[in-house]
């Protein structure tokens, strides 16, 4: 009996590999697999297990998927990730962490997938892919060591990334004759020039709650006026001329803004535009489609939307999320047929139609994309200046995010002076990095 | 033979519960000291790291974000146990009688506790929402100006809302206190014609203190360690005014990744609050001791 179970499945399988051979299907070796993967609770990767049964249906590989809140992802890879056998083939990680991954060797250099080709599909057009996310969340070991460049590698694709737009009333700035802002003077005009016009309506909306919120909100000023965190050689420069303009022009975004700003996040920065109680919001394009969604929104219709407006360059935000392989994985070759699959024109515009954000940029031109989402044109062209350098992916990163943070809250709320409170900062940081080694070769 | 068997008797039956106090605290207490000399990223299992000796310790001793909170966690623990103390003793000692449907006044006033901290934080951010909070529409109606409860007022609108959720805790203690007082001593002090404030002061207080000094203790300690209401709250924010110590030790783990140093943290956190035991329970054995010698004196007299 057993013997005749062994006969029949070898036949079965000789059967398989034969049809595999005539049909070419780079798939057939990995039917059956079952891919255990790691996302975040995002409406991006909501959207992604959407068309996963489609992956499953076109592939025969499985997929189960483990979702978390992301700070609680974060938390949990960080332990699945260090043990000697993990539980994920392929995890979705948050922009920072991809320092702390790569660091720590726990993610699969790519090239080895992408040069097999058996694996690799030749169709794939990785040119499609927005560079600056491809830069930001996927490529490590450049310049700066998480950069690009010479000497770096990719470690994963960007999927479920965002870049920040500017959302606007178009009703309330035709009312007052005012322009849609392309630069950051506009912007801070029309910023405090509503609450005078439109009693009751605050400028703009944005977060500023303390820690990482302030820490975000300065730094979505600090690259289009020109400021950086660092300069090459690591020394804090974040207290230049720059950086005291980046923090003045939150401070007047905040004063300008409506009731209770100094503790929003970005949901609560979101749902007062989308009450109604502002006028602008500049934000993360992954807030956008709630603007325009009915049940959630009484501004339906009445949002224009720009590009991030422009101080000395134009510099909207990289962030969001990447897929990679975990050194640990079990099954990484699948892992990859699906990252692979996720990431294709096919696989981008089936999760961009479901509500995901597109990490390609021929998605973001599709004709019925953009009659599902008419500001994804927008968001297209927003993204070819969404700038790779916005924040500094170190593993100390958390620390010095930690104290801007706490600073610029200090600022917005106690009065405290900027240059004094950037200086501050400045010092702080570099004892940080002296400790963590970035002054070594000095 | 047997007798060595019979003494050892009251030690076999000890076992269990000290196998499970040793693998329960006292395993990952060590394994806290013992992280706290090292310098430990969430990435690295603990024999991979390196051994910083006390730097870790050093380092928070001339961290001005630490003495803040430090700060913040003192000055919030003071108050909150202080006030609600006054009050919910005061509320015992106005309850303390037989009024219609006590028992459903009772378990009305302890219900804030039973609500978990999650839920309390959420409903008290509602509350002092600054348009559509309750506070502030009721202040918009009344004609007051709108206060700016968790940006301006934070550490005060967080001491208010626990003080909300854990007098009852005070309460409930005292009047079970108060309700078990000898009524001989009372009952001679009526007698004697003291009055209600003088009972108050000169009976009930005293008779009740070795209670309220262990409640109190337990208030305290809970103090130091809340997180969940304020991380619901306010995050820690604006700037440090209402981070907590537990929420920084949080922090420092997950956002900051130095486990070596929040284990630090929490081991200075520790021996604060084991100084604060040891120092109550010196004060309860003294007042014990006076009490005791007071009794002899007495006894002697007769």
């Amino acid at each position: 009996m057993t013997f005749m179970k062994y006969g029949l499945t070898g036949a079965i399988a000789g059967l398989a590999v034969s049809a595999t051979a005539l049909l070419a299907n780079p798939y057939a070796e990995y039917e059956g697999t079952t891919l255990i993967v790691n996302f975040p609770a995002h409406p991006h990767y909501n959207a992604a297990i959407k068309a996963l049964p489609e992956f499953t249906k076109q592939t025969g590989i499985e997929v189960e998927v483990d979702q978390l809140p992301y700070l609680k992802m974060r938390e949990r890879q960080t332990l699945e990730l260090a043990q000697d056998e993990g539980e994920y083939d392929l995890i979705s990680y948050v922009v920072f962490s991809k320092a702390d991954y790569v660091y720590a060797d726990q993610l699969e250099n790519l090239a080895k997938f992408f040069m097999n080709p058996k694996l690799a599909d030749p169709s794939y057009d990785a040119d499609d892919l927005i560079d600056g996310y491809v830069q930001n969340i996927g490529v490590a070991g450049g310049t700066k060591g998480y950069l690009p460049g010479p000497t770096g590698s990719l470690f994963g694709i960007p999927f479920g990334s965002e870049t920040s737009v500017l959302a606007y009333r178009k009703d309330i700035f035709e009312k007052h004759g005012i322009a849609e802002p392309e630069t950051y003077e506009q912007l801070l005009d029309a910023a405090c020039a509503i609450p005078e016009l439109e009693p009751g309506m605050g400028g703009m909306a944005s977060r500023a709650a303390s820690g990482h919120q302030a820490s975000h909100a300065f730094l979505l000023h600090l690259a289009p006026l020109g400021g950086r965190v660092f300069d090459d050689a690591w020394n804090p420069i974040i207290n230049n001329a720059a950086g005291v303009e980046a923090a003045n022009a939150l401070k007047t975004i905040v004063d300008c803004g409506p009731e209770g700003s100094l503790s929003f996040g970005p949901s609560e920065a979101a749902n007062a535009f989308s009450n109604g109680d502002a006028a602008m919001f500049l934000d993360s394009i992954a807030f956008m489609p709630g603007f325009e969604n009915p049940e959630r929104s009484s501004v339906v219709g009445k949002v224009g939307y720009a590009m991030h407006p422009m101080g000395v360059r134009r510099g909207s935000q990289t962030g969001g999320f990447g897929i990679g392989i975990p050194k640990n994985a079990e099954n990484k070759e699948a892992a990859f047929l699906l990252m692979q699959w996720l990431t294709s024109k096919e696989g981008d515009l089936m999760v961009a139609m479901n509500g995901g954000n597109p990490s390609r940029f021929s998605t973001y031109q599709d004709a019925g994309l953009n009659e599902k989402y008419p500001f994804s044109a927008t968001f297209g062209e927003a993204l070819k200046y969404a700038d790779p350098d916005w924040r500094p992916i170190i593993p100390v990163w958390g620390k010095i995010n930690a104290d801007i943070g706490t600073t610029m809250s200090k600022v917005l709320t106690e009065g405290l002076d900027i240059q004094e409170a950037l200086d501050g900062v400045a010092e702080r940081t570099r004892a940080v990095m002296d400790e963590a080694g970035y002054y070594t070769w000095q | 033979m047997k007798s060595t068997l019979n003494r050892l008797t009251p030690y076999v039956f000890f076992m269990p519960a000290a196998v499970i106090m040793i693998i329960a605290l006292f395993y990952p207490l060590l394994y806290m000291i013992w992280g706290s000399f090292r310098r430990w990223s969430p990435s690295q299992q603990i024999g991979e790291t390196e051994f910083v000796g006390l730097r870790n310790y050093i380092s928070l001793w001339n961290d001005p974000n630490f003495a803040e909170s430090m700060g913040v966690t003192l000055k919030f623990a003071v108050s909150v146990v202080t006030i609600e103390m006054l009050l919910g003793v005061g509320l015992a000692l106005l309850l303390d009688r037989n009024i219609r449907g006590m028992s459903v006044l009772r378990t009305l006033f302890i219900l804030p506790m039973m609500i978990a901290p999650v839920v309390v934080g959420l409903m008290w951010r509602y509350i002092y929402h600054p348009t559509i909070g309750t506070f502030n529409r009721f202040l918009d109606t009344i004609g007051v100006e709108r206060v700016d409860w968790l940006g301006q007022n934070a550490l005060m609108s967080v001491i208010i809302a626990d003080i909300w959720q854990w007098t009852p805790f005070i309460f409930i203690l005292s009047l079970a206190a108060l309700q078990s007082l000898p009524q001989s001593a009372l009952e001679a002090s009526r007698i004697d014609g003291a009055t209600g404030w003088q009972q108050i002061w000169h009976i009930k207080i005293p008779l009740m203190m070795p209670v309220l000094i262990v409640t109190c203790l337990l208030r305290l300690i809970d103090a130091f360690k809340v997180l969940e209401v304020i991380l619901v709250m306010t995050e820690g924010g604006p700037g440090l005014s209402t981070e907590i110590l537990a929420l920084r030790i949080s922090r420092t783990a997950t956002e900051f990744r130095e486990l070596g140093v929040a284990a630090a943290m929490s081991n200075y956190l520790l021996i604060l609050l084991m100084l604060l035991t040891a120092a109550m329970f010196t004060y309860t054995k003294l007042q014990e001791a006076r009490a005791n010698r007071l009794r002899m004196a007495v006894e002697a007299d007769d």
